[in-house]
């Protein structure tokens, strides 16, 4: 692995928490070359990491940090493409995460929490272990999509999600949205409505991955479509500060790349999050 | 017609890759072998196509798979999907 600067600016703050930021340019770090060392994010600041999976390679020496369940579902891809899209979200993951906790990628120990609704094997989390104290572990979640891969890290539950916009009609998914989000779905016009589709889906994703229940529940339970104080008031849905609050956490939407959508939900409903994009792709 | 039987499975197969296709405009799934676990990692499909998938299902064959399960055994591959399709397919549901 080669050492590289660290990152050349200072991270963005959103000024606008629901609306998305536009980060000032930064050089992205080498693919496979050692980030520098990160303090976990206190109180209602994220961190965000976006990497494109083209842009990077993956050697021998690099899958070396992949734990032996990494590397069995890596194997059991069809695709080579898919394969390696798994192998640089994971390896970058590693990468993010060690930039925290200091200790070498591979090192880190990664588990599941059980799922607070079935007790089933649920979110990822990063595990305490050696120079790594229980209460130093920050939370954590990837989501990838197409060839993207987004990363949010945050002192406090974290969920984050992004999708590829589709290439076709995405109509059928209002059925498994809330109700209220689907009327306000069903209300737009059609090429308006597909994209608001995708973006309701990744912030019902978003606050699933941040309550750690799994998506086989069903995410239709609560509505997260973008909105003004007094739009939403079912199911315990609030806007504070212009953020949707739902379930226990504060949704904001991220600036994706162009042809995807992304959000990211923090636990906790007070205030609006600040979400520092560390990284773009 | 709906299809059933054996024959019906495979035409049923092979109308699920091509909507996997088409749908995430992955042209390579028209090709998955039956065998090609469809959720989990094989071909690496999100819940948000899972669910396009399963939403088709129920209106081209007026079969409801799992509801919102991906987790049941009759979606391990494709295969089993387009089997168990192929056995409860309504005569009257919307087709291709």
């Amino acid at each position: 692995m080669t050492p590289v600067p660290p990152p050349a600016s200072v991270p963005s703050r959103t000024s606008v928490p629901d609306g998305g930021t536009v980060p000032p340019h930064e050089t992205p770090p080498a693919a496979d070359a050692q980030l520098s060392r990160n303090a976990v994010p206190s109180g209602d600041t994220v961190d965000v990491w976006w990497f494109g999976t083209r842009a990077v390679a993956v050697s021998p020496a690099g899958l070396a940090a992949l734990d032996s369940g990494e590397r069995a579902r890596a194997e059991a891809f069809l695709f080579p493409a898919d394969r390696h899209r798994y192998q640089v979200a994971h390896l970058m993951l590693r990468q993010v995460l060690a930039s925290y906790t200091g200790g070498a990628p591979g090192q880190l120990t990664l588990g599941r929490e059980p799922c607070p609704r079935c007790g089933a094997a649920g979110r990822p989390v990063l595990l305490p272990g050696p120079g790594l104290a229980p209460g130093a572990v920050p939370s954590f979640s990837l989501a990838h999509s197409g060839d993207m891969v987004v990363i949010a890290v945050a002192g406090r539950p974290v969920g984050v999600d992004t999708e590829q916009d589709a290439a076709g009609c995405v109509c059928a998914l209002m059925q498994a949205l809330h109700p209220a989000d689907a009327a306000w779905l069903a209300a737009l016009a059609e090429r308006q409505r597909h994209e608001a589709i995708i973006t309701c889906w990744v912030r019902a994703e978003a606050v699933l991955k941040c309550t750690g229940q799994g998506i086989g529940h069903g995410l239709g339970g609560f509505p997260v479509r973008p909105g003004r104080a007094g739009d939403l008031s079912v199911n315990g849905c609030t806007v504070v500060n212009g953020c949707t609050v739902v379930n226990g956490c504060t949704l904001h939407q991220l600036a994706a790349p162009a042809g995807y959508r992304a959000a990211v939900a923090l636990a906790g409903g007070g205030a609006a999050a600040a979400v520092r994009v560390r990284k773009r792709p | 017609m709906t299809p059933a039987g054996p024959d019906g499975a495979a035409s049923v197969a092979d109308q699920l890759r091509a909507f996997l296709a088409s749908a995430t405009g992955r042209d390579e799934l028209r090709h998955v072998p039956p065998g090609t676990a469809l959720f989990g990692t094989a071909v690496g499909l999100d819940s948000l196509t899972g669910t396009l998938l399963l939403r088709e299902i129920q209106r081209r064959f007026g079969v409801d798979v799992a509801g919102e399960d991906l987790n049941l055994d009759s979606l391990a591959t494709l295969g089993t999907l387009a089997a168990f399709v192929a056995q409860r397919a309504r005569p009257d549901a919307a087709g291709p």
